[in-house]
């Protein structure tokens, strides 16, 4: 196995010099676009991505077909396109993104899934029924792939909305957890793993998993490899901790953010602000 | 020179028939000799397409995939495909010139939920019902025989994964409901599909959006799924048993033999 088992039973350190809980280095920015509503550029480790949010605005006309198309099975969604804004989710993954260069056309199942996972976590978050007759476009694009790449994407969309000042319940943040042992069902001393790259992701049974705030409920969750269900567990409970360590890290990029803004004199400080920005 | 092999619809080709309240899911399993990928020239073609067209609802179209269908195809795909439930390398004939290419035909004649359980369900039947040609290999020369002369062979069948989808409703999302109706469908406030086998292996989860649930619910789920993809494995144990019972004359033997009812 690539993953050097040997050492990692050893040392407990992983290829990358991580231990099972280390998240990778997660940079983001938002406000990265002037002209957009909302932008964000996350990167987790070697996974960069950028975001766009624009509206709500009003449908265009090429734009309600889609929209329609994306939200129509949604039954959180319902047919609610009158009296809610309909959000509508485009990723592009660029071709210079991974290591063998691959066109995927817009009619790739993969990504299409994602993009559907993503528009119906938010459909759920956000308050759309501010919004009638309107549509949210987040515009995703993958500039970098290595590993995690639905948590990424996830959470430069959470970043982007909170830019463009879309009312919602709470963060959504996603990361994934893996388990050490591929298929040995006896293998008790498994170490679940967070955070994967491309490597690890290749050798190991692993779940991306997508939380609300910092509560334990589990926004979404795709497991696409195989393992055994007593495993489930133990990836889950270091999923749903490795989402609140990434909040907080999002949540201080936001606050950074803000109060650098308020600093500046672009927006003013506004007496009903609670917290306190200095830290 | 390999021959094409001539299909015959009786042995090659099986059609079951999940009727459940309202739900009519046909699977239809076809093989036929062909060159394998030049990337992959080990591996045989195992491919699933699905068809949801307008005679289960007026609002699916023909050759524009709906939302429903794209999560369909990709589900089946992860499920079975993926998770190696046929042996593809099984399929090679020759190495990089022939190999079986296996393909699964998947027709919803109408829908009244629960789709992808069932959906699962009739693709896994029929492919463990089916049976493809027997072949044999002399230096170069591959010979495909006829039913006649070859009891045709099931494929190479690794494990048998079963979908189990479990929806919720409520405003915490705290009300778990399995095989739901269509309309049921419509009041959903998330679901989340699992894909195991009688092992307990997850091939799959996909909780795709939806409400938040609570992470000890879906723990729960999993084992519930569980136990449910057991009830499926015997069930479709006992159904492949008793037709391969009514399929079986007693060999050559019988079949020559000039003794009848009367």
């Amino acid at each position: 196995m690539p993953l050097d088992t040997s050492t990692y039973s050893l040392a407990l350190l992983r290829i990358d010099g991580r231990r099972w809980n280390d998240l990778r280095r997660l940079h983001a920015q938002i406000h990265t676009q002037e002209a957009a509503d909302g932008s964000s550029y996350l990167e987790m480790g070697h996974t960069k991505v950028m975001c766009v949010v624009t509206g709500p605005a009003e449908p265009q006309a090429g734009q309600q077909k889609r929209g329609t198309a994306g939200g129509g099975g949604a039954g959180a969604l319902g047919g609610g396109q009158k009296d809610a804004a309909s959000i509508v989710v485009n990723v592009v993954v660029a071709g210079f993104s991974s290591v063998d260069r691959k066109r995927r056309g817009r009619n790739d199942r993969r990504i299409q899934e994602m993009e559907i996972t993503i528009q119906k976590a938010l459909a759920a978050n956000l308050h759309t029924h501010l919004f009638p007759h309107s549509t949210i476009t987040v515009s995703l694009h993958v500039l970098s792939q290595d590993g995690s790449l639905l948590a990424a994407l996830i959470n430069a969309t959470t970043l982007a909305l909170i830019d463009a000042g879309i009312p919602m319940t709470d963060y959504i943040t996603a990361c994934t957890a893996g388990s050490t042992s591929s298929y040995a069902a006896g293998d008790d001393s498994a170490d679940p793993l967070l955070d994967l790259n491309t490597q690890e992701e290749q050798e190991l049974p692993f779940l991306t998993v997508a939380t609300l705030g910092d509560s334990d409920k589990v926004a979404a969750l795709v497991c696409e490899s195989r393992v055994q269900v007593s495993r489930l567990e133990g990836m889950l409970v270091v999923g749903v901790d490795g989402c609140r360590q990434v909040r907080r890290l999002l949540d201080g990029i936001v606050r950074a953010k803000g109060s650098k803004m308020i600093k500046e004199g672009v927006v003013q400080r506004s007496d009903l602000m609670a917290v306190s920005l200095e830290e | 020179m390999p021959r094409e092999a001539e299909p015959s619809l009786s042995e090659r080709t099986f059609t079951l028939q999940a009727i459940s309240e309202g739900l009519r899911v046909l699977a239809k399993v076809s093989a036929e000799v062909t060159v394998p990928f030049p990337d992959r020239p080990f591996d045989g073609i195992f491919q699933i397409t699905s068809e949801l067209g307008p005679m289960v609802a007026p609002s699916y179209e023909v050759n524009r995939p709906t939302e429903t269908e794209v999560l369909l195809a990709r589900l089946l795909e992860k499920t079975i495909r993926r998770s190696g439930a046929l042996d593809t390398e099984s399929l090679c004939l020759v190495a990089g010139q022939k190999c079986w290419s296996v393909r699964v035909d998947l027709h919803v004649l109408s829908a009244d939920g629960n789709l992808i359980d069932s959906a699962c369900f009739a693709v896994v039947a029929a492919l463990r019902h089916f049976r493809k040609p027997d072949t044999s290999i002399e230096g170069e020369t591959l010979t495909v025989y006829t039913p006649a002369e070859r009891e045709p062979v099931p494929l190479s069948w690794l494990h048998s994964p079963f979908c189990a989808t479990f929806d919720f409703f409520g405003d915490e999302g705290d009300i778990v409901v399995v095989d739901t109706t269509w309309l049921e469908e419509q009041l959903r406030v998330a679901s989340c599909t699992f894909s195991l086998n009688k092992h307990g292996e997850i091939c799959q989860i996909s909780k795709l959006g939806g409400r938040p649930i609570e992470a000890t619910l879906v723990i729960q789920c999993a084992q519930m799924a569980l136990d449910k993809v057991k009830e499926f494995t015997d069930l479709l144990d006992a159904k492949l048993a008793e037709d391969a019972k009514r399929r079986d004359k007693g060999g050559l033997m019988a079949e020559l033999s000039a003794e009848n009812d009367r």
